[in-house]
C-alpha cells in the first residue's frame, strides 16, 4: 500500500509550482511585474506576497537588469550574498525598495563561486560601494569597477580566507588565533564553556 | 636616585601614604569616574543604570569621555582585536589606580561567540580584569551589584588590577603580540595616536 501511495504525492508536488509560476495577480506588484518583464524577458518574475516581489536574472544581463529596474525601484538597500556550497554558487539578493510604490524586490542570481565576477553598480546607486565591498571582503567576490575593494572591516589575516564562506573552518580558526583554552567539545578543559 | 625603576616607584609611592591609604581607598571608591567605551551589546545597560531608575550618580560614578580623568573602566560585551587595540591603548592612557569591570558572558569566556573567528575569547590574557559579571546580557542590577562589588574591592585593596599590569606587563604584552602580530603598537596605534 504505502508503495503505491508515495508515487502519487510526488506527481502532486511537481505539478503545484508551475501552475504557480506564471500566474501574476491583479495588484499593483503583479502589474509592476508583468511591465519589468516585458522590457526585460530574460528575466524570470513573481510577486511573493503584498509589497513584496521577486526577480531572477542570469548574471551576464544583471546590470543592464538593473539599470532597467532602477527607474521604478530608486533605492538599493543591501546586497547580501548566499553560498550554496553545494551547487559551487553564490547567490546575491540586491534588495531594491521603490519609493513611489512602496514595493521590497527581490533580484536575485547566480555566479559561479570559483573567481566570482560581477559588473559593479556603483553607477546606478552610489551607495553600492559600501555593500559590495563588503560582499567583496566577506566572500571574495570581486565587482569591476569598483575602485576600492580592498580590507575594509576586518583584519587583513581574516580578509584573506574570506570568513562567511562555508567552507570556511571557524571552530579551527578560532582555536589557532586565540588558542586551545576554550575547546566546547572537551569536557576534560578546565575552563569548558557552555 | 636616577636609578629607579617603575615598580620601586610604586613602592615607594605606597611606602609615602601608607599612613593616609585608608582614606585615600574610602576617596577612589566613592568617586569612580567611568570611561564610556561601550564595546558590544551590554552597552544597552548604561542609559537605564545612569537615568533616574538605577541613577548611578548618586553613588559618586560619573561617565567620562577622557580616559585621562577615568578611574573606572567597563567593558561592555563582546571584544574584537580590533577593538582590543583601542581598548589596550585606553587603558593604558588610564592613570592608576584604574579597575577594570567587564559585563557579560562574552568577555569571560566568548559567550555565544565561543567559536566565532573574531571575538576575542579571553578578556583576562590581554587586561587585568577586577570584576566580571555573568549573564547575558547582565540586567542593571547586575551591573550595579558588580559597582557595588568593585566598591568592596577598592576599600579593602584587592581591586590590584593596574599593580598586577605593571607586575606581569611582559606576560600580557606577550599575549597581545601572539594575537595582533609584533610591532602593532607601531603599525595600528601610531595612525590614531600619533604621540605613542
Ligand atoms: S554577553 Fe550577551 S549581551 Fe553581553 S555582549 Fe555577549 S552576547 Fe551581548
Amino acid at each position: 500500500m504505502d508503495m503505491n501511495e508515495k508515487p502519487k504525492v510526488e506527481e502532486k508536488v511537481q505539478e503545484v509550482p508551475e501552475v504557480e509560476a506564471q500566474q501574476l495577480p491583479e495588484t499593483k506588484e503583479g502589474k509592476l511585474v508583468a511591465e519589468i518583464l516585458r522590457k526585460a524577458p530574460y528575466a524570470e518574475g513573481s510577486v511573493r506576497r503584498a509589497r513584496r516581489v521577486e526577480f531572477k536574472v542570469p548574471a551576464d544581463r544583471i546590470k543592464e537588469f538593473l539599470e532597467l529596474t532602477s527607474e521604478k525601484f530608486e533605492m538599493l538597500m543591501q546586497i547580501s550574498v548566499v553560498d550554496w556550497i553545494k551547487e559551487g554558487e553564490f547567490e546575491l539578493v540586491y534588495q531594491l525598495w521603490s519609493v513611489s510604490e512602496s514595493v521590497h524586490a527581490f533580484v536575485r542570481t547566480r555566479v559561479p563561486r570559483e573567481n566570482a565576477k560581477l559588473p559593479t553598480v556603483m553607477d546606478i546607486w552610489p551607495v553600492a560601494e559600501t555593500y559590495e565591498r563588503e560582499a567583496h571582503e566577506f566572500f571574495g567576490i570581486i565587482f569591476e569597477g569598483n575602485p576600492r575593494l580592498g580590507p575594509f572591516i576586518l583584519e587583513p589575516r581574516e580578509y584573506e580566507k574570506h570568513p562567511l564562506r562555508k567552507d570556511f573552518n571557524t571552530l579551527a580558526y578560532a582555536k589557532t588565533i586565540y588558542g586551545e583554552d576554550f575547546d566546547r567539545y572537551d569536557e576534560s578543559k578546565t575552563n569548558y564553556v557552555i | 636616585m636616577s636609578e629607579m625603576k617603575n615598580d620601586d616607584f610604586v613602592n615607594y609611592e605606597l611606602r609615602e601614604f601608607k599612613l593616609f591609604e585608608p582614606l585615600f581607598r574610602w576617596a577612589r571608591k566613592k568617586s569612580l569616574w567611568i570611561v564610556a567605551f561601550c564595546t558590544g551589546c551590554g552597552g544597552i545597560e548604561m542609559p537605564p543604570l545612569a537615568t533616574a531608575r538605577y541613577d548611578f550618580e548618586r553613588f559618586g560614578i560619573m561617565p567620562n569621555p577622557a580616559p585621562r580623568m577615568g578611574d573606572l573602566f567597563l567593558i561592555t560585551g563582546y571584544v574584537t582585536p580590533k577593538t582590543l587595540k583601542r581598548i589596550i591603548i585606553t587603558y593604558e592612557m588610564m592613570q592608576d589606580p584604574k579597575y577594570v569591570l567587564a559585563h557579560g558572558s562574552c568577555p569571560i569566556n566568548g559567550g555565544v561567540y565561543w567559536d566565532s573567528y573574531n571575538v576575542v575569547k579571553q578578556l583576562d590574557k590581554y587586561i587585568p580584569v577586577d570584576v566580571a559579571i555573568a549573564g547575558c546580557m547582565p540586567r542593571a542590577e547586575a551591573v550595579m551589584e558588580g559597582i557595588m562589588e568593585i566598591m568592596r574591592k577598592i576599600e579593602d585593596g584587592t581591586a590590584d588590577g593596574w599593580k598586577r599590569y605593571k607586575e606581569n606587563y611582559e606576560w600580557y604584552k606577550k599575549n597581545q603580540d601572539e594575537l595582533f602580530g609584533e610591532g602593532w603598537r607601531e603599525k595600528d596605534a601610531r595612525r590614531w595616536l600619533a604621540w605613542i
